[in-house]
Formats: C-alpha cells, structure tokens, sequence
C-alpha cells in the first residue's frame, strides 16, 4: 500500500477513467471531498489506501481491515472499520473509482502517539487511590501495548507494568505478561501484605463466551500490622511462593455493567489443584431487568490468607469490611468455604423529583442480604459441609439510595438491619 | 514497739500487693519460646540468642517449650529471634526479655550492687558489640563461609527462586550494618584478633570464680554461655574461631559447668563440648 494517495477531482463520467491500478507519487494534495449521500448505494471496494502510517505493520492492516473488501454497501464497509482504536484514531473518505459502483476508500489515519500518560482517582468499596499510567500503544506496530501503571490508595500501593499482544485480525484473541508489586494493609485482620509477582494470560473466545486462562507466580510477604496483632496472625507472617494456574469463563449480555436494565452475566473461574497447592471454583451471576436486579456479591479470594471473606457494603450489608467469621482476638482469619446472595429492587424515586434529568441518576434500592462463611472439617463429607454452612445464616435486609455516577461506578447509602449475627461478628 | 513493727508491716504488705497487681499473671506452664528449625536453618549467631535466652530461663528455673518455625525471625515483633510467647504477650530478644521477667517478680540480678550492676552491663556490651558482630561478619561477610554454609542454610525451607531472593537480601542487610559500624573494610584475620581480645577480657573477669559474679550466675553468664558454647560446638569451615575460645581453659570449663548443671539432666547436651 502507498502510504500517500491523493485525491484527483472525480471525473465526469466513470467509465473513461484510466489508470485503475495507478499508485500516486508521494505527493499530498489537499482532498476536495465530495459530498453525496451514498448511504444505501451498491458499491464494490477496489482499493483501500491509508495515509498517515508510521510504524504500524501492514499485515495487521491488511487482516483489520479485510472487511471492508467484503462490503457490499456502505454501511458495511464503514462497519468493517474495527478496532482501528488500537491503532489509530480513523475517519473514513471515499473517492469513486472505475466502476460505476466501484469504490475507493481511503483512511486517513493519525496513529496514536507513541507515549501517553494519564491520572485518574478512584474511590471504591470504602476506599480511595490515586492512579498515574503511561501507556505505550502500538509499540512494535501490531497493536502491542505496553502499560506502567503506579496507584497509591489509602489501603493498598501498587504499581505495574504489562505488555498486551492481541492476534492481528482478532483482537478477541490476545495475551498479556504482567510484573507487578502490591502493598496493602488489612486492619481487619492486622495484616500486613506485600505481593511482588508475575502473570501471563491468554484470552479466547469460544462462541459467544470469552474465556482467559492464567498463570499467576507470586512472592508474597505477610506481616503483622502492630504489636496487638493476634497470635494466631503473627503465625502467618513471612514470606512464601505461590503459583496458581486459572481459567475464567465469561458470558455477558448485560447492556451496563453498573445498573444493567437488561441481560445477565455469568462468570466461572476454577482454579485447578497444581501439586501441593489449593484449588477452588468461583460462580458469580448478576440478572437484570428493567426494574429488579440481583447482584451477587464477588468471591473474594483473599490472598492474605488463600481463605474467603465476608461482609461490607457489597456482600453482606449491615456487617463491617471482612469482618464475619472465624476470628481470633479481633483478627478476622477467614474461611475456607463461604455463600452469598442478594435481591436488590430497584425503583424510582418517590414522586419522582427531576424527573427526566437529574432525578434519573437515583434510584431508590431495597435489599436483602444472606450469606454464611467457615471453615470446613474435611473429615465429614460434603453433606455435612452444606449442613454447616446452612446453619448459622448471616442475613440483613434494609432500603437506601443508589447514586450512579456515569458508567463506571455507584453510591448508595443504606439503612441496614442486620440479623443472625453471630458472636465475634461485627 | 508493738505499735512501730505493726506499721512497719502495714507499709510492706502494700508494697507487695502494688507489685502483685503491677506484674501481670504468674508464669504460665506453656510459656514457649520460637526459633529457626534446628537442623537444617539456623545460623551461628541466632543460634547462640537463643541458647543464652533458653540458659537464663533455666536459671530462673522458669519452664519454656522451644518450638522450631521456618519463619520465626518474621513472627518476631523486633525481627531477631529468640522470641517468647507467655499468655498473650510476645518479647523477642535477651534484653527485653530480662525486663520482662524482672517485671514478674523473677530476676538473677537483684543480689548485685550498683557498681557490679554496671560492669555486667558493660559485659554485655560487650559480648553483644565484639562476639555477636563477629559471628555476623563470618556468617555474612567471608565468602568461604556464605558460598559453603550460610546461604544454603538460610533459604532451605523456601523453594526456588525464593531461597536465593531471601539469602541475598539478608545478606545485602547485613553488610550495610556491618559498614554502618565500621567493620565493612575489616579482614578476617583482624575479626578473629578482636575475637580473642575479647576472650581474654572476659576469662580475665572470670579468673577462677565458678560464674561471673561469684557464687550465682546472672544474666552475662546465661549471654557469654551462649554465645561460647555455640562457637565450640558449631561446625564451620575452618576451626578458627573456636580454638580463639579454646585458648582460654577457663572458659571452657565455665560453658562445661553451665551446661552439666543446667541443661544435662534435661537431655539437651546432644553436642558436649569436646576438650582439645
């Protein structure tokens, strides 16, 4: 492909143009684009031209933009135009050529700058950081990206680099390699951790699910948060290696993924037993329509300690951060198999305020929060496993306000009552 | 006088019932005390830590568990072992752990006047500044030692990459103390004179007496014991630094006498000192 093309002033009549394969000198001429409405027109793509590349490969071009050869209108061909956001920012000209329907379409491309830094702060799940990132896109001209990623919060400091690989032609299909070093502290538990790893990931789609499996080694240090740190913590502490291999299954029609009024999402995730390590399997089920939802609180794998956690504003309401369980002189140990659910109805306002704008944003929210956490005893079998966790149920229920902030987070402020709270509970 | 040796008694009676309620409980039965696994982990100078504390305990006649974790030196608060467990408090380390016991109303020191009080401090000064700084330098500091014992000790209860990570970094810790106090640029053989002044300081103080203040040992003896009678017995590359001690015949049969009556009937003399 030439990467200059330039636009002649279109002839009179299509047939008499000459020159069908004709590449241009490298010469830039201001293009007078001509405007027509060609929105249901029968068209046959004969040449596509870019223009503005710089490092971008042409093999990827080439299986990008495929596509658009296939269309058969223009609306396919602009369609075809996919993914160039991980290459270059591209609108679309069109030039006719030859053919009475024959096309020539052109992009004029800015590739995407070779650094680009950004800072953003988060405030989730009680806590808030700040996070600084320089991105390196279309490192090598493949759509290779390489990411530095520094966040420093109020419980956790960390900081990241990773390098993405998607397949040229399908970008569903790609790996990443991370290295990666995580502090946090856990008051919770009076833990002190340090993670310094490193991961590789594959992700695929099969039919209409996406999955991803991983491969996770890290070193992690454990430590006691003060002198009144319980003992059975402090019995923890050092360091140790861990590596852990997973697969994770996605399916996802939900339209948002904050307050979704539509569709549903299933997310599986095992972890197989790897020689003398652990394994566990994780379901999470989210179902939404326009006006009931029923989130279901993440299994959080704690890695402090490899063991669950429950309690806090999104599992069980009403219950303080991680703090329901097995304890040990005020420290929250965890558990090694846990069960959690929720029904959430949310509705409108009352009467409605703002109604159309602002009023849009609120959502009045009821709930009912159930779950249990323990720890088993291997010895008696699994019915005896569902008995344990059946009994003793932790459950809240309660009414609030949710705030959605656009699409990327909520507020809610709720009035809990909590019920069956066990002793050593908070 | 009736009346005078009645007051006199009132007047002891609240002294004692304010230092009953100052002093936490008694000294439990399951008091233990943590320190690297014995066989495969433990280094020289945690080794010889962990003897004295386990020696003053002895002649405190207070009972202690030792329990073995790869990972005591994390568990403990100050991280150096040896540290105690006793009831819900956790002390690591032969000082605090004096204090700590003194608080409990036991104490190997009490019979001391303030001038011998103050020259048992200074021992142990220093046996903690020359010996135990000593044994660091040859652990850490002689490659002999570090490429042969040292590093292969310390990383054998992790795997693989941890074991050298772990190793590296203490010993990359280690070496900045040891220039941070001046013994960076020190050679081997220089250490080992050091070692010997400070032998001989410490049999001159001991003369012919069966401990170092007379007739009852004290905390410098259970500190010196520990720190000699490791050295005698722990195998190293070379035996340099244990015949430095052997030169002093009175020595040996101080570390001898220590461990005969205080940890012999107990089983604990698996490696007797052996006369040259």
């Amino acid at each position: 492909y030439s990467t200059v093309h330039s636009l002649e002033p279109l002839p009179a009549n299509g047939p008499d143009f000459g020159a069908l394969g004709e590449e241009a000198e490298f010469v830039e001429v201001e293009p007078e684009a001509k405007q027509e409405i060609l929105e249901n027109k029968d068209v046959v793509v004969q040449h596509v031209h870019f223009d503005g590349l710089g490092r971008t490969k042409d093999d990827i071009i080439i299986c990008e933009i495929g596509d658009v050869f296939k269309a058969k209108n223009l609306i396919e061909a602009i369609e075809a135009h996919v993914l160039a956001a991980a290459l270059f920012n591209a609108p679309l000209l069109l030039g006719e050529d030859a053919l009475p329907n024959g096309l020539d379409v052109t992009f004029e491309v800015t590739e995407l700058r070779r650094l680009t830094g950004s800072y953003n702060t988060m405030v989730g799940n009680n806590e808030g950081s700040m996070v600084l990132g320089l991105k390196l896109p279309n490192l090598l001209g493949r759509a290779e990206k390489v990411t530095f990623q520094f966040s420093y919060g109020t419980k956790e400091t960390s900081y990241g680099l990773s390098f993405f690989k998607p397949r040229p032609g399908n970008f569903e299909r790609n790996f990443s390699v991370n290295v990666y070093k995580v502090t946090g502290q856990f008051p919770w538990s009076s833990l002190r951790e340090t993670d310094r790893g490193v991961s590789a990931e594959y992700s695929f789609p099969v039919w209409k699910t996406s999955h991803t499996v991983k491969w996770d080694g890290v070193w992690r240090e454990l430590g006691c948060l003060s002198r009144a740190t319980s003992f059975a913590v402090r019995k923890e502490s050092g360091h140790s290696l861990k590596s852990s291999l997973s697969h994770a299954m996605v399916i996802d029609s939900r339209n948002s993924s904050i307050l979704p009024r539509r569709g549903a999402l299933l997310k599986v995730n095992q972890v197989p037993r790897l020689g003398r390590g652990e394994s566990h399997t994780g379901a999470r089920f989210l179902y939404g329509t326009p006006s009931f939802n029923s989130p279901a609180p993440p299994a959080c794998l704690w890695k402090g300690l490899h063991l669950f956690y429950l309690g806090g504003p999104t599992s069980v309401r009403g219950f303080s951060m991680h703090s329901v369980g097995p304890q040990s002189e005020g420290d929250y140990l965890g558990g090694e198999a846990y069960w959690a659910g929720g029904l959430h109805l949310y509705t409108p306002l009352p009467f409605r305020p703002g109604q159309g704008g602002f009023g849009e944003l609120f959502r009045t929210h009821f709930f009912l929060n159930a779950g249990n956490l323990c720890n088993l005893n291997y010895g008696e079998g699994p019915q005896a496993h569902i008995r344990k966790l059946a009994e003793c149920i932790r459950w809240s229920y309660g009414a609030g306000i949710v705030l959605r902030l656009g699409n990327i987070a909520r507020l809610e402020l709720n009035y809990c009552v909590p019920m069956g709270v066990q002793p050593g509970d908070r | 006088m009736w009346s005078g040796s009645w007051r006199v008694r009132f007047q002891e009676d609240k002294v004692s019932s304010f230092r009953k309620s100052k002093t936490a409980e008694p000294w439990p039965e399951n008091a233990t005390l943590y320190q690297q696994l014995k066989g495969e982990q433990i280094l020289l100078s945690d080794n010889a830590a962990s003897l004295a504390v386990q020696a003053f305990l002895q002649m405190c006649n207070l009972p202690v568990k030792v329990v073995c974790r790869a990972n005591a030196e994390y568990m403990s608060p100050s991280g150096k072992v040896p540290f105690i467990h006793v009831g819900n408090q956790v002390v690591s380390e032969l000082g605090p752990i004096v204090q700590f016991v003194k608080a409990k109303g036991h104490s190997l020191s009490d019979g001391l006047d303030e001038v011998q009080k103050a020259e048992m401090k200074a021992y142990m000064e220093l046996v903690n500044n020359m010996l135990l700084t000593a044994e660091l330098y040859l652990q850490w500091c002689d490659e002999a030692t570090v490429g042969e014992i040292t590093h292969a000790r310390y990383g054998s209860p992790y795997p693989w990459p941890l074991n050298h990570i772990l190793a590296y970094q203490k010993q990359w810790e280690v070496k900045r103390k040891m220039k941070a106090i001046g013994w960076g640029n020190k050679t081997l053989d220089q250490v080992l004179e050091d070692v010997d002044q400070c032998c001989q300081a410490l049999s001159q103080r001991l003369g012919t007496q069966p401990y170092f203040f007379n007739k009852q040992p004290t905390e410098l003896d259970a500190l010196v014991f520990g720190h000699l009678y490791t050295i005698l017995t722990t195998q190293l590359t070379n035996d340099e630094l244990s015949e430095k001690v052997k030169n002093y015949s009175n020595l040996l049969a101080f570390c001898r006498r220590i461990e005969q009556h205080y940890f012999e009937d107990r089983g604990k003399g698996s490696s007797s000192i052996r006369s040259s």
